[in-house]
């Protein structure tokens, strides 16, 4: 745990931010919750870095790292008076794998043509495994926003309350 | 919890209701609601007037039945289109507060009508502004996935460029599939360059995530969550819609690569 690491994080932590903020505006998220969406974005992707950092695998950091942003985006909507998807949305979204859809297109481009298949077979593993590696990506993704739906019982975010026994009449 | 015993004494028709909702419904289909979401608000909306609401949602148009559960003699059945989608999350917020207030008996129905009537009214941010911020985010995860500082900056320029073509498209009137195609064809053109001259160190960086601001993120996220609340017809249509949009811009990145020069990749 260096001081260079800890430098590092804050500068992945400053991106995801500013990624979180600008894809709040894209989205039409209110003006007053778009640095919550900053916020969580940088705090998921951060926490994916360091995650990542220690060793565990891209797939089981993408889908902690979104599962954080949507557990905190409920506490955030308690306090905001929003529906948590006004800012786990715009957050989610630095968290896209974008370099792995890519490449996924590209090799299908390149699949196109029979020499390059017969020059490099090797070619279609690649494009299984990118593919492979977004779909899952998107899906932790979307685990994440959908995680009060998945995991309490009550229907409206309003509702739920954290730490606290809940009466089930109430639901 | 809203109280059912504060009967206010205004009785509402079914059919006006059912044009108030059914106003809501599309409006929030087409700026990104997922079908539970809508379904949970236009309930809470139909308490305090003692109407019963059951809807088939789907992506192109809502059917809804609104029954008085006083008389069930008193039904009606309506279907209205969506309005062109565009996510706008801000709706959302305001029409869940709305059927809070007045699920909790603090709005006449007249008011919701004005309130509806404003909140379809609010306008999204300006398109310079969003151009602006779609640059900079997507300099952002280009310097995110490893990019250089030049590679960001081509992004950056990419992305505001196509973001202020498929504007200009849309004003136009043409199909919103060919934006997109559009879209990324002029903004792969532009990291495609830095490609083939090498001006950044991981050009590959630029050219994956200056496209990302096409992505339909809020349709396929939605796609999922209505899957996994049982809103399966929905749930495919809006699959089908971000699938069709995430070809589209396969498509408009294609025709760009193939004009570079597939080998330059």
């Amino acid at each position: 745990m260096t001081i260079d690491f800890i430098f590092r994080v804050l500068f992945d932590f400053g991106l995801a931010f500013v990624v979180g903020f600008c894809w709040g505006m894209l989205f039409g998220s209110p003006t007053r919750v778009l640095w919550i969406a900053g916020l969580l974005g940088g705090l998921g992707h951060s926490l994916r870095f360091v995650l990542l950092a220690s060793g565990t695998g891209l797939i089981t950091a993408t889908l902690i790292g979104s599962v954080s942003i949507g557990l905190i985006g409920i506490y955030c909507a308690h306090k905001a008076h929003h529906p948590p998807v006004v800012f786990t949305m715009p957050a989610c979204i630095t968290l896209i794998p974008g370099l792995y859809a890519y490449r996924t297109m590209l090799g299908c481009i390149k699949l196109t043509d029979p020499a390059t298949v017969q020059h490099n077979p090797a070619i279609i593993g690649q494009i299984g495994y990118n593919l492979m590696l977004t779909m899952s990506l998107l899906f932790t993704l979307a685990i994440g926003i959908s995680i009060a739906a998945l995991l309490f019982r009550s229907k409206s975010v309003r509702d739920i309350n954290f730490g606290k026994k809940r009466e089930v009449e109430s639901v | 919890m809203p109280t059912t015993s504060t009967i206010p004494s205004e009785y509402i028709h079914a059919t006006e209701f059912a044009d108030l909702a059914l106003d809501i419904a599309t409006t929030m289909l087409a700026s990104g609601a997922h079908c539970g979401r809508i379904t949970r608000n236009l309930n809470r909306l139909a308490k305090p007037w003692n109407l019963e609401i059951q809807m088939q949602l789907t992506f192109i148009g809502v059917v809804m039945t609104v029954t008085s559960e006083f008389d069930p003699q008193h039904t009606v059945t309506r279907y209205r289109n969506t309005p062109p989608h565009s996510v706008h999350l801000e709706l959302l917020t305001e029409f869940s507060r709305m059927t809070w207030k007045a699920a909790d008996g603090d709005l006449t129905f007249q008011e919701v009508v004005q309130e509806t009537e404003r909140i379809k009214k609010i306008s999204h941010y300006n398109y310079w502004a969003v151009a602006v911020a779609v640059g900079i985010s997507c300099a952002c995860l280009c310097a995110l996935a490893g990019g250089s500082f030049t590679d960001a900056m081509v992004a950056c320029v990419a992305a505001f460029t196509g973001s202020i073509v498929r504007v200009f498209i849309l004003r136009n009137k043409f199909n919103p599939m060919i934006s997109f195609v559009i879209a990324s064809f002029v903004t792969t053109l532009i990291t495609g360059a830095n490609m083939i001259y090498g001006w950044g160190a991981a050009p590959e960086t630029a050219l994956a995530t200056a496209v990302l601001y096409l992505v339909p993120g809020v349709p396929l996220i939605n796609s999922l969550i209505d899957l996994i609340e049982g809103y399966l017809s929905s749930a495919w249509n809006r699959a089908l819609f971000g699938a069709s949009i995430l070809l589209c811009i396969a498509v408009g990145m294609t025709l760009s690569i193939a004009l570079l020069g597939i080998n330059n990749f």
